[in-house]
């Protein structure tokens, strides 16, 4: 028997009153911290009324409220789907504040004006909003709960002529922009968490890259869930106009509660003629307790829309955390010689659950697709892989190679690979591949004996494993990435 | 399903005549049949594969007098069944029988409809034929007897009936047998022809297990196979699907004991207007079992092939060894190919990989035989066959090639027919 | 027997030959060697008729006929033959069932009767023994598995089954070990013949310790760049290919 299953065999007897145990494992999400900040909150639950509220808060255009109406008496409409391989007890739509915000007077003009608890709060976080203290090459906007509280570099990129800016003060200063692409990509009526987005959604980053102009630095979003029982929806709309290239990132971190959170956000990329942009997700939610008690559950839909002749959309996530994770960044290539990338580690510790994978749609001739999905479960955790590849009729010569691996750390753990292939043109070439593997004894005993300790063999296996991802993330968060892998999997193996 | 269709699948059932001791059983299959209705594209298992032409035909079952068929020589004891219904039956095949004569006695009592109800989907199917079936294989083959191959052939000679065979295969522990299945109907003859195969494999027994489809052009086929497999048996199936305007093929195998292996082979050819739906389940319920599938699909004219396999790992199957391998050409600009292999793993010592390619002929080899002075359309059939053979090494191993091989010949290389339906 | 005037070939808009002039006699054995990119497999496929490159020249005759204006098989049939330097893997297609269906093909065209399984049997069996090689080589699929010495050994087979005017040979002495060179190189000298003319192409000079050529020519930058007999294949091997190239590439520019 593994050290793995004694632990378990430990948690699970009554009263868990091992303190000493119960911190080490609790010191395993470092990010679970609360801050104490005064709070402007709607009262939970969702109406027409709280939508107008929000709307009116963000001293929205009539379009903007429209929009959400729209989507909220659609989303009326719905039932939640029940297809994807997680399970949760029923969520409670009208027991959640759908706008938690930082109370301020005024909208900060710079960071002089920002509470310097958020700001210590993004310290703490690795996040400095300082723009001297700040990760040379990273633009970052930051969003605390509801609201955008800052946006750093914004001059620089201002001279080139890029919008970064929060969502809402796109709305305020970009209206045409905002209208011409919101919900281009991500309709209102696309599926039930998008719908809800729609309806209700506070903030998020907006990108625009003018017509030529190759990004200068990282573009980043750094999303922070702090108030109790509130729900986030952000968006985020990114346009690459004709031969722009942009790489954003994004990062997303929660306070340890035990009550599970909603998070049910929409990304909606556009990238115009021989436009390239490249999305990185770092997704390190609060991923609940030993036991399943509390974490995030993250809902997102996100996709990419190549609408150009050789456009190029490349997504590259690395999934940690979150108590569900159910999201599927995809792909729509529309353009001639368009080219879609979905690079993916999802790791399922304890009792988490991922469904996760992309949609590849060719439409235009020569279109390329490439997908690497690497899936790690541990403990009692599940991860799927769920994927379509589908090939039209005028998606002549198409291309698309999958590979799709899973490595299983423990006999409690599941791990599902559901793949859709639909070819409906005959010059398309698609392949797929899945492999399933364990770490195994012998593996970890030759390296033992080399001097390893038993978790440093697993992290060496895991990131060998993960390495052709890894390699998509831009340097400084590929080793973000590594040392969040380590972590999260601290005690999966003995 | 509305009260009309729902009438004539009661009138059907009335005209039966089935014994006593199974009415009740038969009627309550019925009432959840009706009640469920069909299967419909919104269930995730019948996706890509619509039924309503079938739920809009007026099919009926067949009259009393089972038609004689023309027959080919099989190389084996034969059985013929018309119409659903034993005609007549080589009387070297002492262990086959018509499983109407021998339903209420044991081991066919003890077996007949347990495993059909053991499966999750496509039950409704399996329910109108639990309700419906009138004669159908009983093979049994005591412990540590070996069966010469036998041929039972399948042939459908009435319009718009509908036929619901019943079979039921029970290999006792060590005992040996090869079974082949063929499904024929009069040229353009339309009907639904809906078998289900109840199979059972003691310890360490063996089936060879062929099914060779070539319904007419304008019939349905749905056909469901469930094998339960004891200790260190081996089951070792090869489909292979030619003929039919719609054809759909259910597979279910469960490993239930250590040891336990299962091959599942097969071969779609698609072409005209024909849409071939394969469909495999393979539950891996206990450790060091073992399955492998090799699939080859091919979709020409206007036609849609669709591979759905399903693996599942059940928790605590360690040594699970579990291979999917799914190739597919399209040969034409209208044809259509749709494949999902999913693997569903809850433990973790095991080996479990899948491989699936949607493409067209490989240029560089035909050019590679051209080169050697092999005309172009003499080389594409000759790649075909090499695409194809990698499913077929079954019929090699089992001497059932020589036989399955004019069958194979008409159906390849394809001819460029675009519409003949 | 084969006389190119003037080939030029391209990719898309990427030139690979830029006018090569070439004639070959029957009984000869030329070498065509130059460094890696310099078209030397270019020229090979487009002499055996690999589609996808835009072919132009005043005219390439081979055996009096316009060898541009025929199908790959055609050219096969004619007696053209190409081993390629990565030779394919064609799964389910057994060897003795290409080499058949190739045979019978190349007989129907020169007018010989097909051979039947006996025949074929037979003769396939005496090239086997002449190259060394094992009879099980016949039942496995077609190069699938093989190692790269198999597969090359089993191009040479294939020549010696089907014997053709014109063997065109192309980076065949590419990984193998010096055995299985020799057995390759015993090969095709055993073919050698007054009505039979060889092409080699070839990096380097090794091969041609064991087949020697009558004439030797330098490819770089899609040009015939310099020719002459065996020795000068010596010469390259002690000098490399420097010497005669930077003038090539001065000349190559528009």
């Amino acid at each position: 028997m593994s050290n793995t299953e004694v632990r378990h065999a430990e948690l699970h007897e009554p009263g868990l009153g091992n303190p000493e145990l119960r911190k080490r494992i609790d010191d395993e999400y470092r990010w679970g911290f609360v801050t104490e900040i005064e709070q402007e909150i709607v009262p939970k639950g969702l109406n027409e009324d709280v939508i107008r509220l929000i709307s009116a808060k963000k001293a929205e255009p009539a379009f903007m409220l429209d929009w959400r109406l729209q989507a909220y008496r659609h989303w009326l409409t719905l039932r939640e789907p029940t297809w994807a391989s997680v399970h949760h007890a029923p969520i409670d739509y009208q027991a959640i504040h759908y706008y938690a915000a930082p109370k301020t007077r005024t909208q900060p003009k710079d960071l002089s004006e920002v509470d310097p608890e958020l700001l210590r709060t993004y310290e703490k976080l690795g996040i400095p909003l300082q723009e001297r203290e700040a990760l040379a090459g990273v633009a970052v906007d930051a969003v605390f709960d509801s609201v955008s509280v800052a946006t750093t570099f914004k001059d620089k990129l201002e001279s080139l002529g890029i919008i970064f800016c929060s969502f809402s003060e796109a709305v305020q200063k970009h209206p045409e922009l905002v209208r011409q692409y919101l919900g281009s990509v991500v309709p209102y009526t696309d599926n039930y968490f998008a719908t809800l987005n729609s309806a209700v959604f506070t903030d998020g980053s907006f990108v625009y890259v003018p017509k030529g102009v190759r990004c200068p630095m990282e573009l980043s979003t750094y999303f922070r869930i702090n108030a109790k029982n509130s729900g986030q929806f952000e968006r985020t709309l990114i346009i690459a106009d004709e031969g722009a290239t942009v790489s954003y990132l994004e990062g997303c971190t929660a306070p340890m509660r035990d009550e599970n959170q909603l998070h049910a956000a929409v990304v909606e990329l556009v990238a115009l003629k021989d436009a390239r942009i490249k999305y990185s997700t770092v997704q390190n939610w609060y991923p609940g307790d030993r036991e399943g008690r509390g974490g995030i559950y993250n809902f997102v839909t996100k996709r990419g829309d190549c609408r150009g002749d050789r456009s190029h959309i490349s997504w590259t996530q690395v999934e940690t955390g979150s108590a569900i994770t159910w999201k599927y960044p995809s792909c729509i290539l529309r353009g001639d010689d368009s080219v879609g990338e979905f690079y993916s580690i999802a790791l399922t510790n304890h009792r988490q659950q991922a469904d996760t994978g992309t949609k590849m749609i060719h439409i235009g001739r020569n279109s390329r697709s490439t997908i690497v999905s690497k899936g790690i479960s541990a403990g009692f955790g599940s991860n799927a892989y769920r994927g379509l590849v589908k090939v039209l009729p005028t998606a002549a010569n198409a291309r698309n190679h999958t590979q799709c691996d899973s490595l299983l750390m423990s006999d409690h753990c599941a791990a599902h690979t559901f793949p859709y292939i639909e070819v409906k043109n005959a010059s398309a070439t698609v392949e797929h591949e899945a492999t399933t593997s364990k770490i195994g004894d012998d593996q970890l005993f030759y390296l033992r004996s080399r001097g390893l300790s038993a978790e440093d063999a697993v992290n060496l296996i895991v990131n060998g494993f993960c390495k052709e991802v890894f390699k998509e993330l831009p340097m400084e968060f590929a080793v973000e990435a590594q040392k969040l892998l380590a972590v999260s999997l601290e005690g999966a193996v003995g | 399903m509305n009260t009309q269709t729902a009438n004539r699948y009661r009138n059907a059932f009335d005209s039966i005549a089935a014994p006593a001791t199974h009415l009740a059983s038969r009627r309550q299959a019925l009432e959840r049949f009706l009640a469920n209705g069909l299967p419909t594209p919104r269930e995730e298992d019948w996706k890509y594969t619509s039924l309503t032409a079938l739920e809009q035909a007026e099919w009926h079952v067949p009259g009393p007098a089972p038609e004689t068929a023309v027959t080919e020589d099989y190389p084996g004891t034969l059985l013929r069944f018309g119409n659903g219904r034993l005609v007549d039956a080589d009387p070297h095949a002492v262990q086959a029988h018509s499983l109407a004569a021998h339903a209420d006695a044991a081991p066919a009592a003890r077996y007949l409809g347990q495993l059909a109800g053991r499966i999750s989907s496509g039950t409704a199917l399996a329910q109108i034929n639990s309700a419906l079936w009138q004669d159908g294989l009983f093979l049994h083959v005591p412990a540590r007897r070996t069966l010469p191959p036998l041929f039972v052939a399948y042939s459908a000679s009435e319009a718009d009936v509908m036929l619901h065979v019943r079979n039921l295969v029970v290999l006792e522990a060590g005992a040996e047998a090869v079974l082949v299945e063929h499904y024929r109907g009069s040229p353009g003859l339309p009907y639904w022809n809906n078998p289900v195969s109840e199979i059972v494999l003691g310890e360490g027994a063996r089936l060879v297990h062929l099914k060779l489809t070539e319904e007419s052009a304008t019939a349905t086929h749905t056909g469901l196979a469930v094998v339960q497999q004891a200790r260190d048996s081996r089951y070792h199936a090869l489909s292979i699907s030619l003929g039919g305007r719609l054809a759909r093929h259910d597979t279910w195998v469960s490993l239930d004991e250590p040891g336990a292996e299962c091959q599942l082979d097969g071969l779609f050819i698609a072409d005209a207007r024909r849409h071939i739906d394969q469909h495999l389940h393979v539950e891996h319920a206990a450790p060091h079992t073992a399955s492998r599938q090799t699939w080859r699909g091919i979709a020409a004219g206007r036609g849609r092939g669709i591979f759905d396999a399903r693996v599942v790992v059940q928790p605590g199957a360690q040594k699970t060894d579990a291979q999917q391998s799914s190739r597919n050409l399209l040969l034409s600009p209208h044809a259509e190919i749709d494949v999902k292999p999913q693997l569903e793993i809850y433990a973790d010592d095991v080996k479990c990989a899948h491989g699936a390619t949607v493409g067209q002929l490989d240029e560089a080899q035909l050019f590679f035989l051209r080169s050697r002075g092999i005309a172009a359309d003499a080389a594409r059939a000759l790649l075909l066959r090499g695409f194809v053979a990698e499913a077929l090494t079954l019929a090699e191993r089992s001497g059932l090639a020589g036989w399955l091989e004019p069958h194979l010949a008409a159906a390849l290389p394809l001819p460029e027919k675009e519409d003949t339906a | 027997m084969l006389e190119i005037r003037n080939l030029h070939v391209s990719i898309g808009d990427k030139p690979i030959l830029a006018g090569i002039n070439l004639t070959v006699r029957a009984g000869e054995v030329h070498a065509i060697m130059g460094p890696n990119g310099s078209g030397k497999s270019t020229l090979a496929q487009v002499l055996a008729g690999r589609e996808g490159y835009t072919v132009t020249a005043d005219s390439v005759r081979y055996l009096e006929q316009d060898l541009l204006a025929m199908a790959a098989e055609q050219r096969a049939r004619a007696g053209v033959f190409l081993a390629f330097q990565y030779p394919l893997e064609i799964p389910g297609v057994a060897n003795v069932q290409l080499l058949r269906t190739a045979l019978n093909s190349v007989r129907l065209q020169r007018g010989e009767p097909e051979l039947d399984a006996m025949d074929f049997l037979d003769t396939v069996k005496s090239k086997l023994a002449l190259l060394g090689m094992d009879e099980s080589f016949l039942y496995r699929a077609v190069n699938e598995g093989f190692s790269g010495g198999e597969k090359k050994r089993n191009e040479i087979l294939q020549m010696a089954v089907l014997e053709p005017r014109l063997a065109i040979l192309d980076e065949t002495d590419s990984g193998l070990d010096i055995d299985a060179l020799k057995t390759v190189a015993s090969g095709v000298n055993a073919l050698k013949s007054p009505q039979r003319a060889i092409i080699l192409v070839t990096h380097y000079q090794r091969l041609l310790n064991y087949i020697v050529p009558d004439h030797v020519h330098v490819l770089a930058g899609g040009r015939i760049v310099r020719s002459g007999d065996a020795s000068l294949a010596l010469e390259l091997e002690n000098r490399g290919y420097g010497w005669v190239i930077p003038e090539a590439q001065e000349e190559a520019r528009p």
